[in-house]
């Protein structure tokens, strides 16, 4: 009788403080989870509304639910060339920028040099003026240099790598700034010259920060808008063209370009995941 | 042993530097030199003089201080709270997502893909005033049986806010993420709790993070426009606003520019003020 | 390793910065661009500029019970000219932005007509600073068809430069499940139980023009005191907390959703959205009518141009062109065309108003709308 009188006091602390213990663990996770949520909440509403069959011109009231806007997914006029246009120039700025900016983060952070601190203002100043401005006073460019520069294509191409190079520079900066240079002496060290210790050591020690760089890049050149607008002559990426619709109403067939965009960057970063899964169940196998 | 650029290295920075900082001024130095040269002008469109009008300066200072200033408030109070909701969720993929963290990352950047009106848009059918959430705010009386989001400050901040959120977290999980396991094993080891390990290791190294999220966040916020456009009154008018509405509507090209440039100073006087908080060794690397 | 940036040497290094704005030298050779001369010959391509839902369309044809092709491709069968029609006109502000840069150098804009509306400032700009290319009237003999009230705006007395495409009428929308009828102005911007749920225009023409009317001002004479007394009655409600937002053409979903209990509304949008529950009126002193006109920009075919023009300007043609776009016309015989082929269609006033909602119906003074001093105001009250 004693024993069990004695047990029973010690064992409900025991569950209350193993909660508390439990719940202070994973407060973290939840509160990502929950972070996550307040993210793709909009997302969400986006994804549902594009299987809605509106009753009229308006998307906001769920009716019924159809397949009919996936299936028809071009029946709107342009949207087809807006989001072709749209994913090219991202990936060709994007890929532009993330060259130039890392060229320059490197110089920046490893190197002494006159115009250092006007390098840095240099790649500052676009950050710090408003994309209005931008793209107004590039406008005023191109007018002036018609003979080179047509509106079109290749000017939001040479606008979109002009703002997100400043981009690049910052976020890999944050990561060369921590940067190991023992791993770089090394290598040298060990005979290998600078070109390679940067293919086989530095660049795959950045290659992550390079990376999310790039990640930011093309979302941000996907996503622009304002200084497209003044760039782009008669040329419409997606932004624009949804700018335009959106005065009246927004038609389902944009919900589904959106979220087909939306899926397929999830997609391939769970594939990702399962083979970055596979090569370490691999290594562990070799080991 | 000798390569190329050990032998030339003096050369280095520079041939690093300049294909990217060639980009930079041909097509960003010289326009804001046709911006510099509108800015002084003077007159009615199209028919501008250059005339060096500095009373566009101290005239748009003068009758937009109201917006200004908002702007850098909202601006402010968007960027802590950006680093508040971002810091713990970075935190958790940095050192506890595993596998999955490049998911996770994706999830950040995932509403840049989802175009800025269309995610608006969404927020605007989320928050209407007739909808669930205002209802259930309502219901809680949280909100008066009037209240509603839109329209409003917070809906305003909260835009910009959602809007610049991967702007603070990309920078600051690159930061994070170089972080040593074995530094903070190593703070246990010398019977540092979590939270003192957290605050006398981890705080600090993130620090280049903190610092160019925030810098990331804060001065674009500073110029938009679309937020308080489309999720506010006109009591909430941005800088940006102004300057949109001069150069579209009232065609004032001489003042848009004036003020584009009045923008960018307050930002330049607010990025020294930082450097010499956070020490600008921070700032530079 | 890393040297520090003192404070001192980043303000230089600004000011070293700064100073390369002063370019003036290599500003003096701006402009002047060689303008593409408007050819005298007739082209095989039209390349038309227009808003948004201003066109039939098979959908829209069949709705209005319309058959046959659409006005585009009936132009392309009698005339051989391909039409490239773009909706590219989002809003007159932001479309005159896009080609102000080109026009002012004297460079075409690749478009043979464009369409912007007289209830604001860009259209008297494309004519004063002479973007506009004269009409071939020899060209446009349909141009008597044109009905008496358009004759002669303020803007183009002799109709040298523009032809009216479209109108549409201004006037108050409510939405039913939100509130009863809203029917004055002085309703909308005072009645308390809207407080927080009205909208009006960022456009001054339209908003001001229903406000002068209310104040018994005539909105197409306007004189600084008008302007005052109608300015005041906004600023008034904008106070108070009345006016939610300055919309553009994007106040219909939200007046949909109850976002909004009622707003300046635009007949047509009204109309094109077929939401029973939305109801629209003209304010009891009276609405504003616009119209968007066509003109040639610099480096348009003006032969071509107006053989498109002379073609819309048959009555026929407007009436399938009023039906399929739910818009008002100002061809003359258009509502008596529009009977043949559709009577219950085009009973309906919003497309084709009577006599009497004409009569209500009144003009902006483009003397009001391209004076700098108002607008400067005005973008005041909406805090720009």
């Amino acid at each position: 009788m004693t024993s069990v009188a004695a047990a029973s006091p010690r064992a409900r602390p025991g569950v209350a403080r193993r909660a508390w213990a439990f719940a202070k663990r994973h407060a973290l996770a939840v509160y990502a989870l929950l972070a996550v949520g307040y993210l793709m909440l909009p997302i969400a509403v986006v994804i549902l509304f594009s299987f809605n069959k509106p009753a009229g011109r308006f998307n906001y009231v769920w009716e019924e639910f159809t397949f009919d806007n996936w299936i028809d997914w071009n029946a709107v006029l342009g949207i087809q060339n807006a989001i072709v246009t749209s994913i090219e120039i991202g990936l060709l700025a994007t890929v532009v920028a993330t060259a130039l900016g890392t060229l320059i983060a490197m110089a920046i952070v490893r190197h002494r040099f006159v115009g250092r601190g006007a390098t840095n203002l240099l790649v500052f100043l676009p950050m710090s003026t408003p994309e209005i401005v931008l793209g107004a006073s590039l406008l005023t460019l191109f007018l002036n240099t018609t003979a080179i520069f047509q509106l079109g294509f290749v000017t939001i191409f040479i606008a979109h790598v002009m703002f997100i190079v400043s981009f690049v520079v910052v976020t890999v900066k944050a990561r060369l700034i921590g940067f190991d240079r023992h791993l770089e002496e090394a290598a040298m060290d060990l005979g290998a010259n600078e070109l390679t210790t940067f293919r086989k050591v530095t660049l795959p020690l950045i290659a992550p920060a390079m990376l999310a760089a790039a990640l930011l890049g093309f979302a941000l050149s996907i996503d622009d808008f304002v200084i497209t607008y003044f760039n782009a002559g008669g040329t419409q990426t997606f932004p624009i063209f949804v700018w335009g619709i959106a005065r009246v109403a927004v038609p389902p067939q944009v919900n589904v370009i959106a979220s087909a965009i939306f899926i397929v960057a999830i997609a391939l970063a769970l594939g990702n995941v399962l083979w970055q899964y596979r090569s370490a169940k691999r290594a562990q196998g070799a080991a | 042993m000798g390569s190329f650029f050990h032998r030339h290295g003096a050369f280095t920075p520079y041939l690093l530097l300049a294909p990217g900082i060639l980009w930079l001024a041909i097509f960003f130095l010289i326009p804001l030199a046709f911006l510099g040269y509108e800015s002084l002008q003077s007159g009615l469109f199209p028919d501008f003089q250059f005339t060096w009008e500095l009373s566009n300066f101290s005239n748009g200072i003068r009758d937009y201080r109201e917006q200004i200033v908002r702007s850098f408030v909202y601006a402010g109070i968007a960027t802590i709270a950006c680093l508040v909701l971002a810091y713990p969720l970075v935190y958790w993929i940095a050192f506890r997502a595993g596998p999955w963290r490049n998911l996770f990352l994706l999830f950040i950047v995932a509403p840049f893909f989802v175009t800025y009106l269309v995610r608006t848009l969404a927020w605007l059918n989320i928050l209407a005033d007739e909808g669930p959430v205002v209802g259930a705010l309502r219901a809680v009386h949280i909100l008066g049986p009037d209240g509603r989001l839109l329209a409003t400050t917070f809906a305003v901040v909260s835009g910009i806010t959602y809007n610049f959120f991967p702007f603070m977290a990309l920078p600051l999980y690159v930061s994070l993420e170089q972080i040593d396991p074995r530094l903070l094993e190593a703070a246990k080891d010398l019977y540092a709790s979590s939270t003192q390990a957290f605050l006398r290791v981890t705080l600090p190294l993130s620090a280049p993070g903190i610092v160019a999220g925030t810098l990331l966040t804060f001065i674009p916020a500073a110029g938009d426009f679309i937020n308080a456009a489309l999720l506010g009154t006109p009591g909430q008018a941005m800088i940006g606003n102004v300057i949109q509405a001069k150069f579209l509507e009232s065609l004032d090209y001489p003042g848009a520019a004036s003020l584009s440039f009045v923008l960018m100073g307050l930002i330049l006087v607010a990025l020294l003020v930082y450097a010499r908080i956070v020490g600008s060794e921070r700032l530079t690397g | 390793m890393n040297p520090r940036l003192t404070r001192q040497e980043l303000l230089r290094r600004g000011a070293a910065g700064t100073a390369l704005l002063a370019f003036p030298s290599l500003l003096a050779a701006c402009g002047g661009g060689d303008g593409d001369e408007a050819t005298g010959e007739l082209k095989d391509v039209l390349n038309f500029s227009n808003w948004e839902l201003y066109m039939d369309t098979p959908q829209t044809r069949k709705a209005a019970g319309l058959t046959g092709p659409t006005t585009l491709q009936q132009f392309t069968a009698e005339t051989q000219i391909k039409v490239n029609y773009f909706e590219d006109v989002i809003s007159n502000s932001e479309y005159f932005a896009t080609v102000q840069g080109r026009l002012r150098q004297g460079q075409g804009i690749d478009r043979d007509i464009i369409v912007s509306t007289d209830n604001d400032r860009f259209l008297g700009t494309y004519l004063s600073n002479g973007w506009a290319l004269k009409l071939d009237k020899s060209l446009i003999p349909n141009i008597e068809n044109l009905v008496d009230a358009q004759a002669h705006p303020p803007f183009d007395p002799d109709r040298e430069y523009t032809l009216p495409w479209f109108s549409g009428m201004d006037g108050i929308a409510w939405n039913e499940d939100v509130t009863g009828p809203v029917t004055t102005v002085t309703q909308l911007l005072e009645d308390p139980k809207l407080n927080g749920k009205v909208g009006v225009w960022n456009s001054m023409g339209d908003t001001l023009g229903l406000v002068m009317l209310e104040n018994g001002d005539d909105p197409a004479k306007v004189t600084d005191e008008s302007f005052d007394r109608a300015l005041a009655v906004i600023q008034k409600a904008q106070d108070a907390g009345q006016i939610r937002r300055f919309y553009g053409n994007d106040y219909a979903q939200p007046l949909s959703t109850g976002d909004l209990a009622a707003s300046m509304a635009w007949s047509g949008d009204i109309l094109n959205l077929g939401d029973p529950k939305l109801k629209w009126v003209i304010p009891e002193k009276g609405g504003i009518i616009w119209t968007d006109n066509m003109l040639i920009p610099t480096g348009g075919s003006v032969p071509t141009a107006s053989t498109y023009m002379n073609f819309v300007y048959d009555p026929n043609i407007a009436a399938q062109l009023s039906l399929g776009a739910n818009y008002i016309s100002s061809v003359k015989g258009v509502p008596e065309e529009a009977a043949k082929l559709n009577p219950d269609a085009a009973a309906n006033t919003l497309a084709f108003p009577t006599d009497d909602m004409l009569s209500q119906m009144h003009q902006n003074d483009p003397a009001m709308l391209t004076n700098p001093d108002y607008e400067k105001r005005w973008l005041a009250v909406q805090g720009k």
